[in-house]
C-alpha cells in the first residue's frame, strides 16, 4: 500500500509505492505553476531515485485541473526587480537542469497529463519516456505571446515533431487536445481519465524499469482517440508548406497566400495570432527550433539558457516584462512590443541572443555529468 | 527562498562533480558509451563551425532541416535516431524519380529563389552553400541541380545575351524548363574543341541545322537527358559558308511539355553506373534538327540573318576559352563539395573510433578504443588537418570567384583547376582510409563512408579530368615564369611573389619548435615550388634545344609537371590556412588551429618529393615524421570537437557514428 512521506502543505507530494515513486505537483490554486522550491525539490528527488536501486519508475502528476502551467513568472519578475536579471536567470538555470536530468534519466518517467500542460509543465513531462494524455489534457507553449520563446528544451522536442508542426506550435502557441498530442507524438499514450486509477495501480505493481514492459502495461488502458475533422493536425500539409519557409516574414506571406486561395478561418486566425506576438520572440523562437533540430538535448538547453539570459537582461528588447504586464498584471492583452515590427528585428539582433553573455561573471549552463549511469538507448540517442 | 538556494548549492555540487569513468569489466557485454559523455570540448565548436563553413550558416541549417523533416528524403530510424539518406537499393528508375521529387519539394519551399535571376555576391555564396548541403544528402541530388543551375543556367547567363536571359532564366529557375548541357561526346571529352557535332546555317529559313554526323559524335553522359530535361545547350562546330568557326553553343528543345521526345532528336540511356544512379544520364543524336537563329548563344559570336559570321573576339583560342566559362563555376562548386564529403566520412570514422574497441593490452583488461591506438591516430588525424586546410582554401576560392573581375579570370581558372583536382583526389583518398578505419561496418551502404566512394569517384573526371587540369596548372606556371623573364619583371599573382625573394634555406637540424613555426613551413613549401618550377623550365628548354616542339617538350616532362602542380596546390592551400589563422583572436580556438596548420604542412613535407629532390635530409625527414606522430597524439583529445565543428547534423551521418549496438540489436531489425 501507498505510504505518504509528505504533508498536505508540501508543494510536491511524494508517495512511495513498492518500486514506484509518485510525485504530485501540489499548488492547485496556481495551477501547479513551478516555484523554485518545487524545481529544487524535484531535482533532489530525481537524483536520489536514480541512485536508489529500489526505485524502478517515477510517476509525475498534478493536483487539480492542471498538470502544470509552467514556471512561476510572477516570482521570476519579482526576483528580477529585487535582485537583478541574474536572480531571475537562476530559476531558469535550475529548471533547465531538471529538464536535462529528466531527458537523460536512466529510469522511466511516466507523466500523467490529465489537464492543462503549458510552458515549463511541458519541460517537466515531454523529456520523460512516457507521456500519458487524457481527454482533459490541454497543451500549449504560448511563450511568444508574452515576449519569451519556447524554452525548457522545446527547441529539442518541438523540432522532432513531424514536418514543421513544431514551428507551428512554437510560433503560434496553438493549443492541442489529448488526441492531437498523441497523433503528433507529444503524448506516447492516450488513456481516458476514468481509467487512470487503474493504470496507476497497475504501474505500482511493476517491478521493472524496462520501457517495453511499462509501455505494454500502459497499452492495456490506452485508446486510439479519433481526431476531430477540424483538428489542426489535419492541416499538416498547409502547416508544412508555410512553416517550412526560411523566415518569419516568409511564413506570414505563405500563410497569406494560402488565405487568398482557401478563405479559411483557421488560417486568418493563425495570421492574427502571429501578428499579435512579440516580433523579437517570433524570430528568436524560429531560429531556436531550427538550430535545435540539429542539436542534442544538452546543447539545446545550453543554448536556450543563453537566450533566456539575453531576454531577461533586456538589452535588445524588454518584451518579456511588457508581455508580463499586458497578459498577467494589467491583463489589457495589448502589449506594446519593442521593436514593434518583424522587419525591425535584424539577423544581427537575432544572432546576439545565441551568443554568450559577455562579462558580469556569467557562465554557460553547466549540465550534470551523466557518464556514470548506464543510460538506456533511447536516452543515448538524445545526447 | 533561502532554504531553496542553500539546497540548490548542495545539488549543484552534487550534479557537477565528475566521477572517473567506470573501468570496463572484461567479461560483461559490450555497451555503447556515447563519446559526448567522455570527451570534452576545449573550444567553442559552434564558433569553429562558423569559421570553417565561412558563410550562410543559418541558411545551411534551414536546408538541412527541410530535408530532415520530409518523408521524401527517406528518414529511417536506427538506434533511436533518425537518419536521412536515399534508398540506394531502389532501381535506377526509382532513384531518378525520387531525385526529381526531392527537387520539386525544395523548389516549392523556395530554396532556389533567385538562383538564376538575382545577381550579386550574397546569392552566389548562398548558392554554393546550398549545393554543399544538398551534396551532403546525396550526390545525385547535387548533380542534377548542378547541371540545371550551373551548366544549363550558367551557359545561358555567360554565353547568352539579354534576350536569352529574359526568355529562359525565370522559367528555368521555376523549373518550367528543365535544362541539360550537351558538351561531351562519345569520341571527345576533355578535348572539347574536337567535338564532331556540326551546325550549319540556312539563311532561307533563318534557322540553324544541328547534326550528329557519326556515332562518335553522339552526345554522351548528358545528365538529365535520359528522362527529365526539356531543353539542352548543344556544343557544336559552326560551319558558315564552308568555313569552320569553331565550337559554339545552341539552345535546342529536346522534349515537349508532356515529356515526349521532339522530332529529329534521338535519346538513349547511359544505363546503370557505379554511382549517381539518381541522375538520368543520356546520349543524344541530332538528325538535322532545326532551331531559330536566336537560339545561338551569341555573347561571343553571332550569325547575321543573311548568314554572315560576326565575332567580337578575333582570336579563335580566346573565343574558345570564353565558351568554357560555365565550367569554371562548376569546378569551384565541385571542389567545395568534395571537402564536405570528406567531412561526412571523417566525422563518421572518428566517432566510430571513439566508441569501438579492439584487443586488450593485458589479459582481463578492457579492450582499447580504436582512436587510442597511435597507429589509428596516425591514419585519421592528419586527415582532419587536411580537411581544415581544404575548408579554408575552399572559402578562399569561393570568394575569389564571387569577387571576380576580368583581370582575375586567369587566377580563378588556375586556382579552381588546381583545387578541384587536389580536393577531389584527396576526397577519394580520405573516403578509402575512412572506409578501412570503420572495418566491415564501412562496407554497409547505410553507413555511407564506403558507398560515397562510388558516388564521388566521378568528381575526378567531370568538369575537367584532374590530370589534364593539373597539366594546365604547370603550363600556366611555366608561362608566368617565361613572361616574368622576358619582361624582366617581378612575379606577381598566383602567390608566386616568393620567387622574387632569395631562396629560403632549410636548417640542417630541425627542432620541434622549428617544425611548428609557420614561417619555416611556408619556406619549405615555397622552396619546393620554386625549385620544381626552375627544374621544369630547364627540362622543357633542354627538350626544345634538342629539337622538340614546345607541346612535345611539355609531354616529355610530365613527371616534373605533376610534381610542380602538386607543389603549387599544397603551397596555395597552406597560404589560405595561414591567412585564416591570422584573422582570429588569441585563444583556445586559434591554438588548436595553429596545431592543425602545422600538421597540414608537415604531411605535405612528408611527400616523397622532399627526399627525391633533396630538400630534406634523411635525418630531417625522420624529424618531420616524428613531429607528425607527436601532433597526432596532441590532437587526439580534440578529435570529437574537431569533427563536431564540421557541422554535419547527426541525421546526415550514419548509424555507426552513434549507438551502433542498439542500431544492430535484434529488436531494431
Amino acid at each position: 500500500m501507498a505510504s505518504s512521506v509528505s504533508s498536505q502543505h508540501d508543494q510536491i507530494l511524494v508517495e512511495v509505492n513498492s518500486s514506484a515513486r509518485i510525485l504530485t505537483l501540489n499548488r492547485p490554486k496556481q495551477l501547479n505553476a513551478l516555484s523554485l522550491q518545487m524545481i529544487c525539490r524535484m531535482l533532489e528527488l530525481f537524483i536520489a531515485y536514480e541512485e536508489d536501486p529500489n526505485v524502478k519508475l517515477v510517476i509525475l502528476k498534478g493536483k487539480g485541473r492542471a498538470f502544470c502551467t509552467g514556471g512561476d513568472v510572477a516570482a521570476v519578475v519579482h526576483d528580477i526587480r529585487t535582485g537583478g536579471w541574474r536572480a531571475g536567470a537562476n530559476h531558469f538555470m535550475k529548471g533547465y537542469t531538471l529538464n536535462y536530468l529528466m531527458a537523460t534519466y536512466s529510469k522511466p518517467q511516466v507523466s500523467i497529463l490529465n489537464g492543462i500542460v503549458m510552458g515549463g509543465g511541458n519541460g517537466a513531462s515531454m523529456h520523460g519516456r512516457f507521456r500519458v494524455a487524457t481527454e482533459n489534457a490541454l497543451f500549449a507553449m504560448p511563450e511568444t505571446a508574452v515576449g519569451l520563446f519556447p524554452d525548457v528544451g522545446a527547441s529539442y522536442f518541438f523540432s522532432r515533431l513531424p514536418g514543421f508542426f513544431g514551428e507551428y506550435l512554437g510560433l503560434t502557441g496553438a493549443r492541442l487536445g489529448g488526441a492531437e498530442m498523441l497523433a503528433c507524438g507529444l503524448a506516447t499514450h492516450f488513456v481516458p481519465s476514468a481509467k487512470l486509477s487503474m493504470l496507476e495501480a497497475a504501474l505500482y505493481a511493476v517491478d521493472s524499469s524496462d520501457p517495453e514492459i511499462i509501455s505494454s502495461i500502459i497499452d492495456q488502458y490506452s485508446e486510439q482517440p479519433s481526431l476531430k475533422e477540424q483538428s489542426v493536425y489535419n492541416r499538416l500539409d498547409v502547416i508544412d508548406r508555410c512553416f517550412s519557409q526560411k523566415t518569419v516574414e516568409e511564413i506570414l506571406s505563405a500563410l497569406e497566400r494560402e488565405a487568398v486561395n482557401g478563405r479559411d478561418r483557421w488560417i486568418s486566425a493563425t495570421i492574427q495570432t502571429l501578428k499579435k506576438s512579440s516580433p523579437t520572440s517570433l524570430k528568436i523562437s524560429l531560429r531556436s527550433i531550427r538550430v535545435g533540430r540539429l542539436q542534442g538535448v544538452g546543447p539545446c538547453l545550453v543554448r536556450e539558457y543563453r537566450m533566456v539570459c539575453h531576454v531577461l537582461r533586456g538589452e535588445f528588447s524588454k518584451d518579456f516584462l511588457e508581455g508580463y504586464r499586458a497578459i498577467l498584471v494589467d491583463k489589457d492583452k495589448n502589449p506594446k512590443w519593442e521593436p514593434s515590427k518583424l522587419e525591425l528585428v535584424t539577423d544581427t539582433t537575432v544572432d546576439r541572443y545565441f551568443a554568450k553573455v559577455i562579462g558580469e561573471d556569467w557562465d554557460d549552463l553547466k549540465l550534470p555529468v551523466r557518464s556514470k549511469f548506464n543510460l538506456p538507448p533511447y536516452v543515448i540517442a538524445k545526447l | 527562498m533561502d532554504r531553496a538556494s542553500q539546497r540548490t548549492q548542495i545539488l549543484a555540487n552534487h550534479l557537477l562533480q565528475s566521477s572517473p569513468p567506470s573501468p570496463l569489466s572484461s567479461n560483461a557485454c559490450l555497451s555503447y558509451s556515447p563519446p559526448e559523455l567522455s570527451e570534452n570540448y576545449a573550444f567553442d565548436v559552434k564558433e569553429m563551425r562558423r569559421i570553417i563553413d565561412g558563410h550562410n550558416v543559418e541558411e545551411r541549417d534551414w536546408l538541412f532541416g527541410l530535408m530532415r523533416q520530409s518523408k521524401l528524403f527517406n528518414p529511417k530510424e536506427k538506434g533511436g535516431k533518425v537518419f536521412v539518406s536515399p534508398d540506394y537499393n531502389q532501381s535506377m528508375e526509382q532513384q531518378r524519380e525520387m531525385t526529381w521529387k526531392r527537387i520539386e519539394y525544395l523548389l516549392e519551399r523556395g530554396v532556389f529563389k533567385g538562383w538564376l535571376t538575382e545577381k550579386g555576391e550574397a546569392v552566389e555564396m548562398w548558392k554554393f552553400a546550398g549545393f554543399e548541403v544538398s551534396s551532403i544528402y546525396d550526390h545525385s541530388l547535387f548533380t542534377k541541380l548542378g547541371v540545371h543551375f550551373f551548366l544549363w543556367g550558367g551557359a545561358i547567363k555567360f554565353l547568352g545575351s539579354k534576350h536569352h536571359h529574359e526568355k529562359w532564366l525565370m522559367d528555368s529557375e521555376n523549373y518550367l524548363i528543365k535544362g541539360c548541357f550537351a558538351m561531351t561526346e562519345l569520341g571527345h571529352g576533355s578535348n572539347v574543341r574536337g567535338v564532331e557535332t556540326v551546325t550549319t546555317y540556312d539563311s532561307n529559313t533563318g534557322e540553324f541545322v544541328i547534326n550528329t554526323p557519326c556515332e562518335s559524335a553522339q552526345k554522351y553522359w548528358i545528365g538529365g537527358a535520359a528522362n527529365h530535361a526539356t531543353h539542352t545547350v548543344v556544343f557544336s562546330q559552326l560551319h558558315i559558308n564552308g568555313t569552320n568557326q569553331g565550337v559554339h553553343a545552341f539552345i535546342v528543345q529536346i522534349r515537349d511539355a508532356d515529356g515526349n521526345i521532339c522530332p529529329n532528336v534521338r535519346i538513349a540511356d547511359c544505363g546503370h553506373k557505379i554511382g549517381l544512379n539518381g541522375v538520368d544520364n543520356g546520349r543524344i543524336w541530332f538528325d538535322n534538327v532545326r532551331v531559330p537563329r536566336e537560339n545561338l548563344l551569341n555573347s561571343v559570336a553571332d550569325v547575321s540573318p543573311d548568314g554572315k559570321y560576326l565575332s567580337s573576339i578575333e582570336n579563335p583560342d580566346q573565343r574558345f576559352a570564353a565558351f568554357m566559362a560555365p565550367l569554371t563555376v562548376g569546378r569551384v562548386n565541385i571542389a567545395c563539395t568534395a571537402v564536405y564529403q570528406s567531412k561526412v566520412a571523417l566525422a563518421i570514422a572518428i566517432r566510430y573510433a571513439l566508441t569501438r574497441r579492439a584487443f586488450s593490452l593485458k589479459p582481463n583488461e578492457p579492450e582499447v578504443l580504436l582512436l587510442d591506438y597511435p597507429s589509428h591516430q596516425r591514419r585519421l588525424i592528419p586527415l582532419v588537418a587536411k580537411i581544415y586546410a581544404m575548408s579554408f582554401a575552399a572559402n578562399y576560392l569561393k570568394m575569389l570567384y564571387v569577387k571576380r573581375t576580368p583581370q582575375s579570370n586567369k587566377t580563378i581558372h588556375i586556382v579552381s583547376s588546381s583545387f578541384k583536382a587536389t580536393f577531389t583526389w584527396n576526397n577519394m583518398q580520405i573516403l578509402q582510409e575512412c572506409r578501412e578505419a570503420c572495418g566491415g561496418q564501412g562496407l554497409k551502404t547505410e553507413n555511407r563512408v564506403g558507398h560515397l566512394k562510388g558516388e564521388y569517384d566521378v568528381q575526378s573526371t567531370f568538369e575537367g579530368d584532374n590530370n589534364i587540369l593539373m597539366q594546365q596548372v604547370s603550363k600556366a606556371l611555366f608561362a608566368e615564369y617565361v613572361a616574368a623573364q622576358k619582361r624582366n619583371k617581378a612575379f606577381k599573382g598566383l602567390g608566386l611573389e616568393h620567387m622574387n625573394k632569395p631562396c629560403p634555406v632549410i636548417p640542417s637540424q630541425l627542432t620541434s619548435s622549428t617544425l611548428r613555426c609557420s614561417q619555416f613551413l611556408v619556406d619549405a613549401l615555397c622552396l619546393r615550388e620554386r625549385d620544381l618550377l626552375n627544374r621544369f623550365i630547364a627540362d622543357v628548354s633542354k627538350c626544345k634545344a634538342e629539337g622538340e616542339s614546345t607541346q612535345q617538350a611539355f609531354l616529355m616532362c610530365y613527371q616534373l609537371a605533376e610534381d610542380l602542380g602538386r607543389a603549387f596546390s599544397d603551397r596555395a592551400i597552406f597560404q589560405t590556412f595561414i591567412e585564416a589563422e591570422a584573422t582570429l583572436p588569441a585563444g583556445s580556438l586559434k591554438d588548436v588551429l595553429g596545431t592543425l596548420r602545422s600538421l597540414y604542412a608537415l604531411i605535405c613535407l612528408e611527400d616523397v618529393s622532399y627526399v627525391r629532390y633533396g630538400y630534406l635530409s634523411v635525418e630531417n625527414g625522420a624529424s618531420v615524421r616524428r613531429e607528425i606522430t607527436k601532433i597526432c597524439s596532441e590532437l587526439r583529445p580534440h578529435a570529437l570537437a574537431l569533427v563536431t565543428s564540421f557541422g554535419i547534423p547527426d541525421a546526415f551521418l550514419s548509424p555507426i557514428a552513434f549507438n551502433w549496438i542498439e542500431a544492430n540489436s535484434w529488436s531494431s531489425d
